[in-house]
């Protein structure tokens, strides 16, 4: 947003203020964590390699302590806010009790028990606006391992379906002509959080197949010497665990050190939370069909710019090049997203943005200048 | 993971013309155009064309230089950033010796050493293209010891061997960042050499007309033991090894087909056509001695094509002291869509010439030329998708003086 907002302020003037957080903070996240940052890490094998570590012991949680609203933000985008949260009064009120509320809206908010992200949206009488909406949905489920309560359903009445709510919100920024802009929802499968660890990458030598073996052969349970499945916890089977199967993800919030050094993954199974199965990503990949018909419909009726993000997202999945610099969707190494694998980091965001800008200019024969994507810090190394 | 790809070429023809073709070697010729392969007027025939050396009659010794002036710019396509160039001015000398054993004599000995390279070409720090490149510097001295002979009047031929010894250095970012915000940084640097040859052919049926038909052959600049090194954060300086490199660059073969009439003892035309065998350079490999999965041997597509060049120059004598020249150049540009690059930031080009010249006394002769020429291209490189406008502006003023004994 803030990248949007610089290449705004190329053409015109632009007020814009936004909930900063101060640069030298290590940041805080809903679980009280640092942000992260590359580090080395040594595993239970005494193996030093580089990985993303948290920056400080834990996050800094001054930052969620007070609110700071003063004459109101223009950029109200609120992490982890999901479609049917915008228009929730209270959404930012503590005494809702802690998992019943969203501190940074708690932060940032007009008033924590009376406001909600549409009412603060609404009362600045917006003439733009840009929505994102629908991601965070998928993503609160997907990240849970598919444990987490469903996503709204993608055709229902506000409150309750996507196409509903988000009709209720963009009509709400709408009602005095504003223009605004929207993007789709990509596959985020295909982030790093979910594509890093691999199904099989269960690596045996003979002796370790050996003993598997002796264990679960009788168990119906076979391992091979080289790449195997994991192991995963699954209720349905008569013994509790089965073996992944090709399509499968693993979560990078799978303890490493409990597969590598504990048995977690083949003597028993990884839990289910760090796992999707088939039946759950074909859920959330019926959702997001939905969600983008959803996103599509409205933005052809209040004529918003559409933004194609599940196209970028599909492109870097593949491999892109930007000015010389190759930008894909793998971990660290990418160069497009940041160290939690679920979010684009500056050099992705400024890749979205551009798109942004080209929707809107297409969409309103604007001639808003793109950002220099290169301009905007990748992962850091130590 | 970190693929890292030198998506480099190191010909600058960034300087005046068309790649090694520079044409920046003699102030007579650069004041009409850079045209002279027929109009051989004193001792930088050894390089326009040796076979006319041997009707000139008088031993020289000349020294010249031109100072050239070059700014590009880039205009990323979209954005509204615009990223130019600081390069120093670049500084293309030449030195002729011609001796002959006696007076009018049918044999002629001489010596060139010229730098039809010379240019370095440097980006303003942060600019967009750079991890592409964020210098390139390019040296290289040619000598040319040549032979030429009056077989009769209206026939001379001449060759010379070449020599070349040049250096390159050529940086750029590499996209990983470090703790204080900086990138990762690569430098390429060598010496290397060639060897080839320039023979020409310069006829003179009458006195008002004068032919010419030249030949510069290719000549294979090899960089067998550079130095790469690699200014990378610690946890990666395991996958980019400083250490060396091998490559090599194609300079390619002129032939050129020139005229000159000289209708009276005042004026005089000269016109060239170039052809310049760019084809040779279709690929640009490096080999470095140490490989890792971040550091591999590259080959890139160059694709370059033959081109054609031509160049219109005329000549008055306002008196015995004083000559005036001006002249024009057309020049195809080897570069095909898709193919353009920071370092050769080129395209089909008009060179606007002017020439002076002024005879001190019997012995010594000034000359002096101007150059100006301007291009404008938009291009999406396909190997780095770096996609914008390039504009570049070349003014060389250059002069010389020439000792007659």
């Amino acid at each position: 947003m803030s990248i949007l907002v610089k290449q705004f302020s190329l053409i015109s003037s632009v007020n814009f203020s936004v909930p900063n957080v101060s640069g030298a903070s290590v940041g805080v996240n809903l679980d009280s964590n640092s942000r992260l940052i590359l580090g080395y890490k040594t595993d239970c094998k005494g193996e030093t390699s580089l990985s993303p570590i948290r920056e400080a012991q834990g996050g800094d949680v001054s930052i969620l302590g007070s609110n700071i609203y003063s004459t109101g933000f223009n950029n109200l985008g609120v992490p982890s806010a999901g479609v049917l949260d915008i228009n929730q009064v209270g959404y930012g009120n503590p005494s809702n009790g802690i998992g019943n509320y969203n501190p940074y809206f708690a932060r940032m908010s007009s008033n924590q028990s009376s406001a909600s992200i549409l009412l603060d949206a609404v009362s600045q009488n917006p003439t733009f606006f840009t929505i994102e909406l629908g991601e965070a949905d998928l993503m609160t489920f997907a990240k849970s391992g598919g444990t987490s309560t469903s996503p709204p359903v993608a055709n229902g009445t506000m409150g309750i379906g996507f196409d509903g709510s988000l009709e209720e919100i963009v009509s709400a920024l709408d009602i005095n002509g504003a223009k605004g802009a929207i993007s789709n929802v990509p596959d985020v499968l295909s982030y790093p959080y979910f594509t890093t660890i691999p199904y099989n990458g269960l690596k045996l030598d003979v002796d370790k197949a050996a003993t598997l073996n002796n264990v679960f052969n009788s168990l119906g349970l076979f391992f091979v010497v080289g790449d195997n499945p994991f192991v995963i916890v699954d209720t349905t089977q008569a013994i509790n665990v089965r073996k992944m199967v090709e399509g499968e993800l693993v979560l990078l919030s799978a303890p490493l050190d409990s597969v590598k050094c504990f048995g977690m993954g083949s003597i028993f199974g990884i839990p289910d939370k760090h796992i999707l199965t088939i039946q759950e990503i074909s859920t959330i990949n019926s959702y997001q069909v939905g969600y983008n018909s959803a996103i599509s419909t409205v933005a052809q009726a209040h004529n918003l710019a559409e933004v194609d993000k599940k196209n970028l997202i599909t492109s870097l999945s593949t491999g892109i090049v930007y000015n010389g610099v190759s930008m894909s969707t793998e971990f660290v190494t990418g160069g497009a997203f940041s160290l939690d694998g679920r979010n684009l980091n500056p050099s992705g965001q400024a890749l979205l943005a551009n798109l942004y800008i080209e929707a809107i200019n297409a969409t309103f024969n604007a001639k808003i200048p793109t950002a220099s994507v290169v301009n905007y810090p990748g992962v850091i190394f130590p | 993971m970190f693929k890292f790809l030198l998506l480099v070429t190191f010909i600058p023809l960034f300087c005046s013309s068309q790649g090694y073709q520079v044409n920046l070697q003699g102030q007579i010729q650069q004041g009409m155009g850079s045209a002279g392969a027929a109009f051989v007027q004193d001792a930088s025939g050894i390089f326009y064309n040796p076979g006319g050396l041997a009707f000139l009659n008088s031993n020289e010794a000349s020294i010249g230089i031109t100072p050239t002036f070059a700014n590009a710019t880039f205009l990323e396509n979209g954005t509204s950033e615009l990223a130019r160039t600081i390069s120093p001015v670049g500084t293309p000398f030449t030195a002729y010796g011609m001796f002959q054993l006696k007076d009018s004599s049918k044999l002629k000995l001489g010596l060139g050493i010229y730098t039809p390279f010379g240019s370095t070409i440097e980006w303003e720090e942060g600019w967009a293209g750079r991890f592409a490149l964020t210098r390139l510097q390019l040296k290289a001295i040619f000598f040319q010891p040549t032979i030429s002979y009056r077989i009769t009047d209206k026939i001379g031929i001449g060759a010379g061997f070449v020599y070349t010894t040049g250096s390159v250095n050529l940086q750029k970012d590499i996209p990983l960042l470090d703790q204080d915000g900086n990138y990762a940084h690569a430098e390429l640097a060598g010496k290397g050499q060639g060897f080839g040859y320039n023979i020409g052919l310069y006829l003179k049926p009458t006195k008002h007309l004068a032919v010419a038909l030249t030949y510069k052959s290719q000549v294979d600049m090899a960089v067998k033991d550079g130095t790469a090194t690699f200014t990378v954060p610690s946890s990666v300086e395991d996958k980019f090894p400083s250490g060396s490199f091998s490559s090599e660059l194609p300079l390619p073969q002129v032939v050129t087909l020139a005229v000159a009439v000289t209708p009276n003892d005042k004026f005089a035309i000269a016109l060239d056509m170039n052809y310049i065998g760019w084809d040779a350079y279709d690929t640009l490999a490096f080999d470095y001695a140490v490989n890792t999965e971040s550091l591999e041997d590259t080959k890139s597509a160059r694709n370059y094509i033959g081109t054609i060049a031509l160049r219109l120059g005329v000549q008055y004598k306002i008196s015995d002291k004083y000559t005036a020249r001006a002249g024009i150049g057309y020049a195809i540009s080897p570069v095909v869509t898709g193919y353009l690059t920071p370092e050769t930031p080129d395209d089909d080009r008009v060179n606007y010439t002017l020439g002076f010249g002024y005879v001190i006394n019997k012995s010594f002769d000034l000359n002096a030329s101007l150059l100006f020429t301007q291009i404008k291209r938009e291009d999406t490189n396909l190997e780095t998708l770096l996609s914008g406008t390039y504009k570049v502006r070349v003014f060389a003023p250059g002069f010389s003086v020439s000792y007659k004994f």
